[in-house]
């Protein structure tokens, strides 16, 4: 019974061992790759598309799609109604040929922001997270589409140029 | 036995799991240093005196790269014509809110310093489409435009993208070059700082 209870007391010690060991191997690996990010990488990725990765639709027949995005901490990308006529609008589309026609997209508000040295100069932004709806329309069948984001990022001192992004959505038309 | 088989397993998987986290982790600092090297050769963010972030170009205290770009006109301009002028080189776009405040001041120091011989040369880092006459006409009109309600009185040339790399990318804008009377750049900046520190550089352009 006792040869028992040390052999049942052995097998706890060596996977309390193991997993103490995948603990600490685990965080070394979270904070290596944690302090390996920089502000670069977010620069150069300052919009990403979040979800959804796939939606199922009515053939043929008008369904609304909430698209996500996020936009990076600091970072700000016009409206889709500047209040400038030389920056760059937000916009969303869907290339022809696909099986899936874009009847309608609904942008959100804009953000009013202003940049800390020009105050008197009110901009519309989106910031944080984007959610974009757009109306789709799909013929019947499995349609990987690669829809497209254009758009124009700034922070409050400097601008990046302006970037469109994929947007890849699997859409099922049933 | 049975336990020894249970722990080898346990082990072994264990095993395999550090040897992916360990491979992946790898694979993901190599990419970051590639990164990292990419940005250095393109100028790189070091800390400043206030605690802040400055930007470090490779073309600091080398020669300016040359160029010659086309003004609103069509007329070519060369950065050798101002042999003998501090030059300040200014990379901005239409769509550049940050470009947009700094203009002004740019303007008001260039109308200062005039006299002692100082020019800025505006370049638009606006995209052109040279494939589409009509498209190309509308985006010269529209750069066109913002100069005119900027008020921009040095020259303003076109196509600044044709000649990004020799300058580091210009991935951010605004992006501006401090250049001396013998061509060599004494001084560099990104984004948007303060007029006093544009005009600490010009002086330094003037000086050297």
């Amino acid at each position: 019974m006792q040869s028992r209870w040390e052999s049942m007391s052995g097998i706890r010690t060596e996977f309390q061992i193991a997993a103490a060991v995948l603990f600490g191997m685990s965080a070394l690996l979270s904070w290596g790759q944690a302090g390996s990010a920089n502000r670069s990488i977010v620069k150069s990725a300052p919009v990403e598309y979040l979800f959804p990765e796939q939606v199922t639709v009515t053939a043929g027949k008008a369904s609304e799609v909430a698209l996500h995005f996020r936009i990076a901490q600091g970072m700000h990308i016009n409206s889709h109604t500047p209040k400038d006529e030389f920056l760059i609008p937000t916009t969303f589309s869907i290339p022809e040929g696909t099986g899936v026609r874009l009847e309608k997209t609904s942008y959100p508000a804009g953000t009013e922001f202003t940049l800390p040295l020009d105050p008197g100069n009110k901009l519309s932004v989106y910031t944080g997270e984007l959610v974009i709806q757009a109306r789709i329309v799909s013929t019947a069948g499995n349609h990987l589409v690669e829809a497209k984001l254009h758009y124009q990022a700034c922070d409050k001192n400097e601008c990046l140029p302006p970037k469109t992004i994929p947007v890849a959505i699997d859409v099922i038309g049933k | 036995m049975k336990r020894n088989t249970v722990v080898i397993t346990a082990v072994l998987l264990l095993l395999a799991v550090f040897a992916w986290a360990g491979w992946a982790n790898w694979e993901y600092r190599k990419q970051t240093a590639e990164r990292l090297q990419a940005s250095v050769a393109k100028g790189e963010l070091v800390p400043d005196a206030a605690g802040g972030a400055a930007y470090l170009s490779p073309l600091k205290d080398k020669a300016a790269p040359a160029f010659a770009l086309e003004d609103l006109n069509g007329q070519k301009v060369s950065l050798a014509s101002y042999k003998g002028k501090a030059v300040l080189i200014n990379f901005w776009a239409t769509w550049c809110g940050p470009c947009e405040i700094e203009t002004p001041w740019l303007i008001e120091l260039r109308n200062q310093y005039a006299p002692q011989g100082f020019e800025i040369l505006g370049i638009s880092a606006d995209d052109l489409d040279r494939d589409d006459p009509q498209k190309l006409n509308d985006e010269k009109k529209e750069i066109a435009q913002f100069v005119e309600r900027m008020h921009m009185p040095y020259p303003v040339l076109i196509d600044g993208d044709s000649i990004s790399t020799p300058y580091g990318g210009l991935d951010e804008l605004p992006m501006s070059f401090f250049v001396n009377r013998g061509g060599r750049v004494v001084a560099t900046q990104m984004g948007l700082t303060s007029k006093g520190d544009i005009e600490t550089k010009i002086k330094m352009a003037l000086a050297e």
